[in-house]
């Protein structure tokens, strides 16, 4: 029989990857994990190409059960992390033995946890991605007692009396700071704002609890758009900052409709993006202007990192024999 | 690598001009200004067309919709310039001649107005001053043509019927609409093709399916430039197309 991650306590937990690139003209959003560079280091840490399919645990406690013996990495917001009682480091991979139980408790500051597994699983694609869409009805919530198929396993590399952590990789661990600092830059509608625009940098906005996947919704001073007359239906990208109504900023994330007709005040930056997929409900967010320079280049540096992690840890791998993962084709291009 | 927003390149023909604008770090917007708005809609077409032949490395969506074209690309993979230049490029090549429209084809579709299947029939029909039965036949009495594909999920977004005025949307959204259902909205038409929340007024409900195969490649068998005809059935007439899909309904 083949083996399987068996999930015993699912709380909210999805199987993702980075998304469903290059469909976005038949109007599917591209969605996948909210903080897409927890999800790539995750996969990276255990010897897995960026894209595979991994775990991305949202606020509840979760855990599970290897039927066989695997190397995993758990990366994200700070929790509590448990391999049959033993405390395990987060962003450092670790060896857990067929029959062990991984606890991810007590999720905080942050709210997404990201847990790969070398070799990944067995997963349903749709459009090239294993990613959910609620809209499409593809994909859905773990639930308990959930079989996920294992494509590989690893045998432990740890010592197996005193099981001290082996691995130091030094993954580059993104700060979560508070209040959340989240960079934008000026969206092509700005001018639309008038005066009111400042207000974005100006105070701090709350998440409300009406806020997924689709996107953020957010309450404070909000900006006025001052021109009036009616925007035509035209693409808008993952990130924008937008006033539909009243007194709440919709910022939109990474399953929102491809198309929308109001005017984009601000767009987040791409490292912005992955912080804010950490955001939750209640958490106050403060908006920092940056030049699309200045993000292009964090986003350069922030990508080189984990370029950086993929070659120490391939040399790691092969020091130990570690069997690396087969390379999976994503296709991108639309 | 421009510095922000402001940068605007845009190159100025007799026919209007493509105006390229960056739309944050991941993105940026090419829109066809200074022309009518079948031009403007075919320009954004033509030049998604030619600009995702090209196949630059980094690029991974693109929303041609009215007027403008999204272009969505990794900024570590691309940058700004090059997205711009191949763009800026593609443009003046389409500037030089005609744009001419893509073949298209013309999809027949049945649909059932009113009652549970259009329950929005009688507000519409109040709203616009006019009778329901003036409603359905000025929604069945012209191709309709399918300007682009928007959410949820290969919706095909087409010009509205010659309605005397705009159509408002519901005050509180549906949380669910069936698949297959018609709605209009402003001066637009679409049918649903998955069950999803909607805001747009339903006149009635198509027994085809619109979406043969959610794997398929591309997902929907039209395409912008496509046109639709309503044709009005009875209730009694559903079971007869129940289940038949969209794709071979043309004619």
């Amino acid at each position: 029989m083949a083996d399987t991650l068996n999930i015993l306590r699912a709380g909210m937990a999805t199987v993702q990857d980075l998304g469903r690139f290059g469909r976005s003209r038949y109007g599917l959003p591209v969605n996948g994990a909210l903080d897409q560079h927890s999800a790539r280091v995750a996969n990276v840490l255990c010897g897995n190409d960026e894209g595979a399919p991994l775990l991305e645990i949202t606020a509840l406690d979760f855990s599970c059960t290897p039927s066989t013996d695997v190397l995993v990495a758990v990366t994200g917001a700070p929790a509590d992390l448990t391999v049959d009682g033993v405390v395990r480091p987060q962003w450092e991979p670790f060896s857990v033995r067929s029959g062990e139980t991984i606890r991810i408790g007590g999720i905080r500051s942050g709210i997404r946890v990201y847990l790969g597994v070398l070799g990944s699983f067995n997963t349903p694609y749709l459009q090239g991605s294993c990613a959910p869409d609620t809209i499409l009805g593809f994909g859905r919530s773990l639930r308990d007692g959930d079989e996920l198929g294992l494509q590989r396993h690893c045998p432990p590399v740890d010592h197996p009396e005193y099981r001290i952590p082996l691995f130091r990789l030094r993954a580059p661990v993104p700060r979560l700071p508070t209040p959340w600092t989240i960079d934008v830059t000026d969206g092509p509608d700005l001018a639309e704002f008038g005066d009111t625009a400042d207000r974005l940098f100006r105070s701090e906005f709350t998440v409300s609890p009406q806020s997924n996947h689709i996107g953020l919704r957010m309450a404070g001073d909000v900006p006025r758009r001052v021109a009036t007359g009616e925007v035509l239906s035209r693409g808008v990208p993952v990130g924008a900052v937008e006033v539909p109504a009243g007194n709440e900023l919709l910022v939109l994330h990474r399953g929102r409709g491809v198309t929308a007709g109001y005017p984009v005040l601000a767009v987040v930056t791409a490292t912005g993006l992955s912080s804010l997929g950490q955001v939750g409900p209640g958490q106050t967010v403060r908006f920092r202007r940056r030049t699309v320079a200045e993000a292009v280049a964090a986003h350069r540096s922030q990508r080189n990192a984990v370029h950086a992690l993929q070659n120490r840890v391939r040399t790691v791998f092969d020091a130990l024999r570690i069997p690396s993962s087969p390379a999976r084709t994503v296709p991108v291009s639309p | 690598m421009d510095s922000g927003t402001g940068v605007v390149d845009g190159a100025d023909t007799a026919r209007g001009s493509v105006v390229i604008v960056d739309c944050g770090d991941s993105a940026v917007v090419a829109k066809a200004v200074g022309m009518d708005a079948e031009r403007a809609w075919r320009t954004v077409h033509a030049l998604a067309d030619a600009f995702g032949a090209v196949r630059l490395d980094g690029v991974h969506g693109l929303v041609p919709t009215y007027d403008s074209l999204l272009v969505e690309f990794d900024c570590a993979d691309t940058d700004h310039d090059t997205v711009r230049r191949v763009l800026r490029h593609e443009a003046d090549r389409l500037g030089e001649g005609p744009v001419t429209p893509p073949a298209t084809r013309r999809f027949v579709v049945p649909v059932v107005y009113g009652g549970e299947f259009g329950p929005d029939l009688p507000v519409v029909a109040d709203q616009l001053g006019l009778r329901e039965r003036e409603v359905v036949d000025l929604h069945s009495a012209a191709d309709l043509t399918v300007r682009c594909l928007g959410a949820p999920a290969g919706a095909p977004m087409m010009d509205g019927p010659a309605f005397p005025r705009p159509v408002p949307r519901l005050s509180s959204p549906r949380t669910r609409v069936l698949p297959g259902s018609v709605a209009v909205a402003g001066r637009q038409a679409v049918i649903c093709p998955m069950p999803s929340p909607g805001g747009w007024p339903l006149l009635g409900r198509t027994p085809l399916r619109v979406l043969e195969d959610l794997d398929a490649d591309p997902l929907t068998a039209y395409r912008p430039g496509d046109t639709f005809r309503f044709v009005p059935i009875t209730p009694e007439q559903w079971d007869d197309h129940a289940g038949r899909s969209l794709a071979v309904s043309h004619g």
